[in-house]
């Protein structure tokens, strides 16, 4: 196997390459290579008299011809049209998965040495799942339960019915009547739907119901 | 793969009392930590042999050794007929133990320690009063577990057929009754939806008190536990 450095002109993306990248995604690849250079060769194949067609690295060539590359260097494989997806599927999907508790630390280690927004920059993480990925293991069992058990008074309880058409029609029709009411009203739910629908319920049973 | 965990806990007071009276150094490495959403669904769908987070998962943890993560146990919602098993309960007092899996690369009785130090964090901290889980008999499971730290079986529970609306495609009453607002045959045979009921085997069914208390509430009759390999 040669790594051979080859004008970015003569590099093809794969037509038939699958994987796509959003722009934001693109904005971190191009950070990195920016940060790091070409550090990872493209995997090619000759196509035609003068050109390759890029297996492994669709993403990266695009940034590379961005960013003014000339010259990138590549392995060349001899490979039909069969094995050529074969082996970019290979290269781009044979992974094995993270121990997310490993992960966290290797995080802490790099949040360590370097601010966050330096990482989120070339990381595929937001701020805000850099920071749970990190806290994964360090927080206290005690205070999470004893916070999960604080929200319970917040709870609001669901109360589900299923209703035809025209049922919901003649429903909709009374809380929304009922609803100028329900918001001036002054209770423990937020939500202005329930309690029109509460008030609905309270005002008929005040007035005896079918009784 | 096993279907247990191993623990370590992160106070004395919760984690220092294992499930048996002096637990190994092994199950004193394991350490129980709260586990975020996300994380307790990528581990669940990646290890647990039924490869999805259940709705309604209402807590999850981690069984960490060192900063390894090598297991994790949700809760869910407990059960709408909650009250039907015990007296005077609501939807809040209960949980169901819905998923637990742990890493064979934890030392045995991991899970019966973990399930320890759960059941004593939500008995100290939560007033959650019981647990239910369930094993399915189609998988060969009995419930070893839970007998091993002691739950009381009530039998074998009813379980809903699974939903074919005329394409194939298996779907459980919830997601049936989520989607269209009703599970009901008739309903659906009153708008010329053709249902194929597909019967699944019913599960064994487990409850444990988080407050002995309410042991004395319990509506169904405990039953001797069932064995491996006997018919349920």
């Amino acid at each position: 196997m040669k790594v051979v450095d080859i004008a970015i002109e003569k590099l093809k993306e794969a037509p038939w390459n699958p994987n796509r990248m959003d722009e934001g995604m693109l904005r971190k690849l191009r950070a990195s290579v920016e940060k790091y250079g070409i550090v990872h060769n493209l995997v090619v194949r000759p196509l035609g008299e003068d050109d390759y067609e890029v297996l492994s690295g669709n993403q990266r060539l695009k940034v590379l011809q961005e960013a003014g590359f000339s010259q990138v260097p590549c392995v060349i494989v001899e490979a039909d049209d069969a094995r050529a997806r074969v082996l970019s599927q290979a290269l781009n999907r044979i992974r094995g998965e993270d121990d997310l508790g490993m992960r966290a630390e290797l995080l802490r280690d790099v949040l360590a040495a370097m601010p966050a927004d330096e990482v989120v920059k070339i990381l595929p993480e937001t701020p805000e799942s850099l920071a749970a990925a990190t806290s994964l293991g360090q927080e206290s069992l005690v205070d999470s339960l004893r916070a999960w058990e604080n929200t319970k008074g917040a709870r609001l309880h669901h109360c589900t019915f299923q209703l035809t058409s025209s049922q919901i029609e003649v429903v909709e029709k009374a809380l929304t009547r009922v609803l100028p009411q329900a918001r001036q009203a002054k209770g423990d739910s937020p939500n202005d739907r329930g309690t029109a629908l509460y008030i609905l319920c309270q005002s008929y049973l005040k007035k005896g119901g079918s009784r | 793969m096993t279907s247990a965990a191993s623990v370590k806990v992160s106070t004395a007071s919760v984690q220092g009392a294992g499930a048996g009276s002096s637990p190994s150094a092994a199950l004193q490495s394991i350490e129980v930590t709260p586990l975020p959403w996300a994380a307790a669904k990528a581990v669940v769908k990646q290890n647990h042999y039924l490869h999805s987070m259940p709705g309604g998962t209402c807590l999850a943890f981690g069984a960490f050794v060192g900063v390894r993560l090598l297991g994790a146990l949700t809760l869910g919602a407990g059960p709408r007929n909650a009250p039907s098993l015990v007296a005077g309960a609501e939807a809040g007092d209960c949980l169901t133990l819905t998923r637990l899996w742990l890493s064979d690369d934890l030392p045995r009785n991991s899970e019966s320690r973990v399930i320890a130090v759960v059941l004593r964090s939500l008995r100290q901290h939560t007033s959650i009063r019981f647990l239910l889980s369930y094993a399915d008999p189609s998988q060969g499971h009995v419930g070893t577990i839970y007998q091993a730290t002691g739950w009381l079986y009530t039998g074998l529970s009813a379980v809903m057929p699974l939903y074919d609306l005329g394409d194939g495609v298996a779907r459980h009453s919830r997601s049936v009754g989520h989607s269209f607002g009703s599970h009901s045959v008739a309903h659906f045979q009153r708008h010329g939806v053709p249902v194929k009921l597909i019967p699944q085997a019913a599960k064994h069914r487990y409850i444990h008190f988080v407050d002995p208390d309410w042991r004395e509430r319990l509506l169904v009759p405990v039953l001797p536990y069932p064995k491996k390999g006997a018919n349920p």
